[in-house]
């Protein structure tokens, strides 16, 4: 027990000391480098309170979550029915997985020329960003899920005598959750790459946009600002669907 | 349910592919708008021009130097924080947060900053590569480390392998490989985008360069035939990886 305690004062206090050191450094060398280049955290504070005060910020967060949100959901309502599909006539699934995988191991910044022709660079071209990559992220973890039903309690229930609905409900849909929620973390760490592309590459609004037009203004502290928000935004999204993702891993077999 | 055979399966993909490109090409053919959807046979004229002409070879060797220098600098930083990391928990808790927040950023959004910081030269371009890749070989490292199997050390010390440099090197290392190995694989995709990143956005160059190239000039068929090679070498990279990866679970 008292192991345990100093054990959680550590991981509490250390971080707490690096940060302080790492920051106090920051602040020292940033004073002393030409505030074009460089910015200390005294000024990155300043600016956020400025960038919060003046409702900069969040009318960019506010746009960067819209079209994060709706291009998430989306890619969810199509890829989940499409991964079921896929998983279900594996044969379908086997055709369409090349194509699914080509696509998805392309990098999207070399994507944006086509997406520029097809979409425009409104609202359009930053959902399908979002959208695609998400959905085969979704569909291709959601179809390995329905292949994967343990073959052991297939045959318990097929001894059994189950119906369609039944086996689909005890024994197929249990198997596949862990691999969905699977598909849905990779999805969200896609989908937040691809908004920040959009914004950067096509549109430039939201917190991408202010990353983009701060460093044409040459103003590091917006940037890192902006920057901070995206990274405490991606965490709270990755690691909430990280601890759904523990959860269900219980009922996860992958031996087959 | 009737499983297929391997042999099946890519007969079946073999006919999708065909019957794919056919489709591609005849709706390319009749909608007739080469800007939006050009057809196969222009792509495939598109990239025979970028081989013969040699641009296409030049722009690969120049991403894959890129690549390959970015991978090695993320090797040696993962592996000596890695370590570190693994052997010191007060190195794990003061350094971990900043790695694990370098994790969930966004590349892209860092590349303004390299680009005030380091400018657009070689050095800039490989930090890009960098920062992208660094992370799961670090996590590799450190958990592969931390998961050494106690059993196999103390063999390793009866057998007179002392001190902690030459148990790293013969035991801790090797027992890790597998997990190694899977952190490579993972760093290797980011480190692909990492440098389609670099090459689009910090200085026009090597494959990224050619596709945004041609996409100013709204050459779409020479944009899908540049995009073609990159996917495959991402592709291959990270298969090959993988394939090795699977020869080495022995544990």
């Amino acid at each position: 027990m008292n192991l345990l305690a100093t054990f959680k004062s550590r991981r509490v206090y250390l971080p707490i000391l690096s940060l302080l050191v790492v920051l106090g450094g920051w602040e020292l060398v940033g004073r002393s480098i030409n505030p074009l280049l460089f910015a200390p955290p005294s000024s990155i504070i300043a600016m956020f309170g400025e960038l919060i005060a003046s409702g900069e910020l969040l009318a960019a967060a506010k746009i960067t979550m819209q079209a994060l949100f709706l291009g998430y959901i989306l890619a969810v309502i199509a890829g989940i029915p499409m991964g079921v599909l896929m998983g279900a006539w594996p044969r379908f699934g086997d055709i369409l997985q090349p194509y699914l995988y080509a696509i998805f191991s392309t990098p999207r910044v070399v994507v944006v020329p086509l997406i520029i022709v097809w979409f425009g660079i409104g609202f359009e071209a930053r959902l399908f960003l979002v959208f695609f990559w998400t959905a085969i992220a979704i569909s291709v973890n959601t179809a390995q899920g329905v292949r994967n039903a343990r073959p052991d309690l297939l045959e318990v229930a097929r001894s059994f005598k189950v119906g369609r609905y039944q086996m689909a409900r005890h024994v197929l849909i249990p198997g596949a959750v862990p691999f969905v929620i699977s598909g849905l973390r990779i999805g969200a760490e896609r989908a937040i790459v691809g908004v920040i592309i959009g914004e950067m590459f096509l549109q430039i609004v939201g917190l991408g946009g202010i990353i983009t037009t701060a460093s044409s203004q040459l103003l590091p502290a917006k940037m890192l600002c902006a920057v901070a928000v995206i990274a405490v935004l991606g965490t709270i999204i990755v690691t909430t669907l990280d601890m759904l993702e523990a959860r269900f891993q219980v009922w996860r077999n992958d031996s087959n | 349910m009737k499983t297929l055979s391997r042999l099946e399966t890519r007969r079946d993909q073999l006919i999708g592919v065909a019957l794919f490109l056919s489709v591609w090409e005849v709706a390319a053919q009749l909608f007739d708008k080469p800007l939006l959807l050009p057809p196969v046979s222009a792509i495939l004229t598109a990239l025979w021009d970028l081989i013969i002409s040699g641009e296409l070879i030049t722009a690969l060797g120049e991403s894959i130097f890129l690549l390959i220098v970015g991978l090695l600098v993320a090797i040696v930083i993962g592996f000596v924080f890695g370590t570190i990391i693994a052997r010191s928990k007060t190195a794990y808790w003061m350094l971990n947060p900043y790695f694990s927040a370098l994790f969930v950023t966004p590349t892209i959004a860092l590349v303004p900053l390299v680009l005030v910081w380091f400018g657009f030269g070689f050095t800039g371009r490989v930090l890009v590569v960098v920062l992208a890749a660094v992370v799961p070989i670090l996590f590799s490292v450190a958990s592969g480390l931390r998961d050494a199997p106690g059993d196999l050390i103390d063999v390793a010390r009866s057998f007179g392998v002392k001190g902690e440099i030459p148990l790293l090197f013969t035991v801790r290392l090797r027992a890790a490989l597998p997990v190694l190995m899977a952190g490579l694989r993972l760093a290797a995709g980011r480190a692909v985008v990492g440098m389609a990143v670099a090459e689009t956005y910090l200085r026009l160059g090597g494959i990224g360069g050619l596709i945004k190239s041609y996409g100013a000039v709204f050459r779409t068929d020479y944009v899908f035939a540049s995009i073609l090679p990159l996917s495959l070498l991402g592709i291959l990279l990270v298969s090959g990886i993988g394939r090795i990866e699977r020869r080495l679970k022995w544990s």
